[in-house]
């Protein structure tokens, strides 16, 4: 009997079945599929509408339901025999809707139950006379408005990343945007990634390495800003000749990532022709950054050898710039922390003292800016860390790996290292076996930032 | 605290309107704004100043009267109004220094700018934060440096916003306030019910919104039809918004759509220099398709004169509905009165500032980042010649009133339902109080976003 309804009926999302279904998938009925022998009624809206259906014919007086009727029917004191109903069966009666332009007019889609078909035609075709304070949602039936009214504003959202929204509108807008949906769109860009970022790094190169317009230093210094303050700390401390994370494990583990920020500080303080060609040209050489400088880069670093005077030089510039010129540090570890993750990009507006503290800290949220958006996204993992500590600890890394994985990182550092400064270091490294640290994020030393979080690596130099 | 006689009688001396012109006469044969005059000149004003600067300092730990007197005048007036409860030192600070840089007088500029320099700070109370964006505009425009300010202002801007970041404040902006929410809920029921039973939907949304508004779209079509239309959404870009973030929200607005199951296309158009240009060609409109034109916080970016080409150039794309909403302020007709322009830009962004500091928290940081993006706005209203190409930077806002009498060149006003205004009233429910829809006067159309009774926000619908 369902057969021949169900290929025109409209789709109600099945629950539970009462009818053994026909069709595999529905499982219950489609509303409206009536059995072909009862009687159709058609009720006028008028009808439909009237509260008091049932009349009593002695007196004329109409109830709403039957019951209540047949209470009152008694009361008239009838024969027996007028009492009962009348013996002749009840046809089923199946109810169309009056309204020509609905579904359920035509008699193959009635609805079986007055009840039922009252109540579709005050929700379809009825005024909506009741409204839910508050959420403004209207409601034809009544009790349906007082149904939704015991639920509506109790439910509470949750998204993916864990956050409550008791609002719809707002769980529904951040929904949208947040990273738990991006996740899986996020792993396969990362794949893809790899390689644009090659193309991405050539064009950061350009911005790097190019007479700048106005902006670009100013970018690289609200990049560069933050370490300013911890940078002189690091600097008197080793001007004193000692490693600053000798003492303090935790200090330390910024101090790396600081003495080799300074070499990317010198981008954003020195003017565009000293980035290219001659890093040693706006400073002097402080003699203890040597020995720092040694420090960051294994004991293989002597002084005399031309690479490293290179090195040293170049490293040796930052920290005379920094103290020269504090306000030429603005904000390095934007760049610092996104390189390993170690917390969002702060915002413009942050304190150098805040960003420091953040920079101090091991996160683990990416950031994705215009610029820095290559090195963003590229998670820190334990396993790259460990790389890394190896580039400390232990003086044989493989410098294969360092060199391939610095010639094939082409996220964050894929700008730096397209700097001329870069290959010098590189073969620094592979002489030193300072290579191995974990591919991914490496600074412009190619030593890798991400060991400046790490606690071993440290403690891997003394 | 109110003043002693012996400062009252100072001040009449000096402040007085009409004394403060002939004094000024005197010095009215300047060449240029800046620099300063000789020193004599200024030592009448030096005493002034130390009164003011004294006077301006104490509000901040005494909290006395809150009566608003308006004895206050040129220069250095304070008549002991403590600025701890908000009252205007700021405002009639700067409403001086405009009229004197209108009058071109420049000691009293000079030391009208020093003591707001003095006075103002961008992370202090309102009146501080309004003096110092202010000043920063008066600054450019007595320098005649307005151009080059804002370019530095936009480009500072552009490094400084990612995706996260621009997320993260528009959406914690909408969480506690529904200065943009309004026109949201506003537009999207109107371009609902304007396309409702329209299979291939359209929607080309010039806004400033990062597409804040879709998600809830999508989520209606959903939900609300038996039938989910096709979805196709294309948005021009404007300015200050940098590729990456487009491609971020690109992502996430057609994983959502997929979420939704509502299928949905999505395309930005960006590099656009003139709005004008736009045609059906480039933005893809097809014949099969019901166009919405949905534009938020955008027609005041187009340079005033070609406000009327644009509307044009809505009305040749065919739209079904036309949805506009933009902030209630007037910075358009006061064009070239300088200091009617000023005011009315103060009286704005006041409201915007107060409106702010009520809804965030005290050290948000995301409260601090939207009041930095007003400074772009107010040195560009301000301090900057329209003359200058500037690509869609305009930012001279209307009022409702006048986008309508632009707006029905082209279009005729379609009012919001009663299901929408309810949809509205339910929103605003959910926010702090203050809050209120307004139905606009007689020959008026849209809706009014009301904070404290003065109109803040307008959202209207039109059809050809």
């Amino acid at each position: 009997m369902a057969e021949e309804s169900i290929s025109n009926g409209f789709i109600m999302n099945p629950v539970s079945g009462s009818n053994p279904p026909v069709v595999a998938k529905k499982k219950r009925n489609l509303p409206g599929t009536p059995d072909p022998e009862a009687e159709v009624i058609s009720l006028s809206p008028k009808t439909l509408m009237a509260t008091n259906r049932f009349l009593c014919e002695i007196c004329g007086k109409g109830f709403q339901r039957d019951q209540n009727l047949q209470l009152h029917r008694r009361g008239h004191n009838l024969p027996w025999k007028l009492k009962q109903r009348s013996t002749k069966e009840v046809r089923k009666r199946v109810y169309v809707c009056p309204e020509k332009t609905c579904v359920h007019h035509h008699p193959s889609r009635a609805l079986g139950d007055l009840t039922g078909i009252k109540k579709h035609f005050y929700r379809k075709h009825g005024e909506k006379k009741w409204k839910c304070e508050k959420c403004s949602k209207r409601y034809a039936v009544q009790s349906d408005w007082k149904a939704h009214s015991k639920t509506c504003g109790t439910r509470e959202y949750k998204c993916d990343c864990g956050t409550l929204f008791s609002r719809r509108d707002s769980f529904i807008t951040h929904r949208a945007f947040c990273d738990a949906l991006a996740e899986e769109t996020a792993r396969l860009n990362a794949a893809s990634s790899m390689h644009s970022l090659a193309a991405a790094g050539n064009f950061n190169y350009q911005l790097m390495g190019n007479p700048f317009d106005t902006g670009m230093p100013q970018h690289l210094s609200t990049v560069f800003k933050p370490i300013s303050s911890c940078n002189d700390d690091t600097i008197d401390q080793t001007r004193r000749g000692f490693p600053l994370w000798m003492g303090q494990a935790s200090q330390g583990q910024d101090s790396i990532g600081k003495s080799t920020l300074q070499e990317i500080q010198q981008f954003g303080s020195l003017n565009p022709g000293s980035i290219y060609g001659d890093p040693v040209v706006s400073t002097s050489n402080p003699p203890a950054l040597d020995y720092q400088l040694n420090w960051v880069f294994g004991n293989k670093v002597s002084s005399g050898n031309a690479e490293d005077h290179q090195l040293t030089t170049s490293t040796s510039l930052p920290s005379s710039n920094v103290k020269e010129n504090g306000s030429q540090l603005v904000s390095v570890p934007s760049l610092f922390s996104t390189q390993h993750q170690s917390h969002q990009t702060p915002p413009f507006s942050m304190s150098a003292t805040a960003l420091l503290q953040k920079a101090a800290q091991i996160g683990a949220t990416s950031t994705d800016t215009s610029f820095l958006g290559s090195f963003g996204t590229k998670c820190s993992n334990s396993q790259d860390r460990n790389k890394y500590s190896d580039l400390y600890v232990s003086n044989t890394p493989t410098t294969t790996t360092l060199g391939s994985d610095l010639e094939n990182s082409a996220n964050d550092i894929s700008t730096l290292n397209q700097l001329q400064m870069y290959p010098a270091k590189r073969r620094r490294m592979q002489n030193e076996d300072g290579g191995g640290g974990g591919g991914e994020t490496r600074d412009f030393l190619g030593v890798g930032v991400q060991a400046v979080c790490h606690p071993s690596s440290i403690n891997g130099w003394t | 605290m109110k003043v002693s006689s012996a400062k009252v009688s100072k001040e009449s001396k000096v402040h007085g309107g009409h004394h403060k012109n002939s004094l000024h006469s005197k010095r009215r044969s300047h060449h240029s704004i800046l620099p300063l005059q000789p020193s004599d000149q200024l030592d009448q004003w030096s005493s002034v100043t130390v009164d003011m600067y004294s006077n301006h300092h104490q509000p901040q730990t005494s909290h006395t009267s809150t009566s608003r007197s308006s004895d206050y005048s040129a220069g250095g007036g304070n008549n002991g109004e403590p600025s701890g409860t908000g009252n205007k030192w700021a405002s009639r600070l700067l409403k001086e220094c405009a009229r004197a840089i209108s009058d071109k007088d420049s000691s009293k500029i000079h030391h009208l700018l020093w003591m707001l320099n003095e006075l103002a700070s961008p992370y202090g109370d309102c009146d501080q934060k309004l003096a110092s964006y202010f000043l920063q505009a008066l600054f450019c425009k007595a320098t005649e440096s307005g151009q080059r300010c804002f370019k530095t202002l936009i480009s500072v801007a552009e490094k400084s916003h990612s995706f996260d970041s621009a997320r993260k404040l528009i959406l914690k902006f909408q969480e506690v306030s529904p200065w943009t929410t309004f026109g949201h809920v506003a537009a999207n029921g109107a371009i609902l019910e304007a396309l409702d039973g329209e299979p291939k939907l359209h929607i080309i949304d010039i806004s400033n919104t990062l597409c804040t508004q879709w998600p809830t779209l999508l989520e209606a079509l959903a939900t609300r039809n038996d039938d989910t239309p096709h979805l196709k959404l294309t948005v021009v870009v404007t300015a200050n918004i940098v590729s990456s973030v487009m491609k971020e929200i690109s992502q996430r607005m057609e994983k959502f759509a997929r979420l939704m199951g509502v299928p949905f296309e999505f395309n930005v158009i960006s590099g656009l220099n003139h709005l004008g240009e736009l045609t059906k060609e480039a933005l893809g409109v097809l014949e099969d398709e019901a166009i919405a034109v949905n534009c938020i916080g955008a027609l005041r970016r187009v340079a005033v004169e070609e406000r009327a080409a644009v509307i044009q150039m809505f009305r040749s794309l065919g739209p079904k509905v036309v949805t506009v909403v933009e902030e209630e302020a007037d910075f358009s007709s006061t064009r070239y009165e300088f200091v009617k322009c000023f005011e009315e830009c103060l009286r704005f962004y006041t409201c915007y500032f107060e409106m702010l500091e009520e809804c965030f928290t005290a050290t948000s940081n995301e409260k601090l980042m939207l009041e930095r993006e007003c400074s772009r706005g107010i040195v560009r209203v301000l301090a900057c010649d329209d003359d200058q190409d500037n690509e869609g930077e305009c930012e001279r806002r209307e009022r409702g009133s006048q986008w309508s009498e632009r707006l029905k060149e082209a279009f005729s006003p379609v009012g919001f339902s009663d299901d929408v205004a309810d949809d509205v009233k339910a929103l605003l429910k959910r926010y702090r109080s203050g809050w209120e829809l307004a139905q606009p006067h007689q020959n008026e159309t849209g809706l009014y976003l009301t904070w404290k009774e003065e109109a803040v926000v307008w959202v209207s619908a039109w059809k050809p």
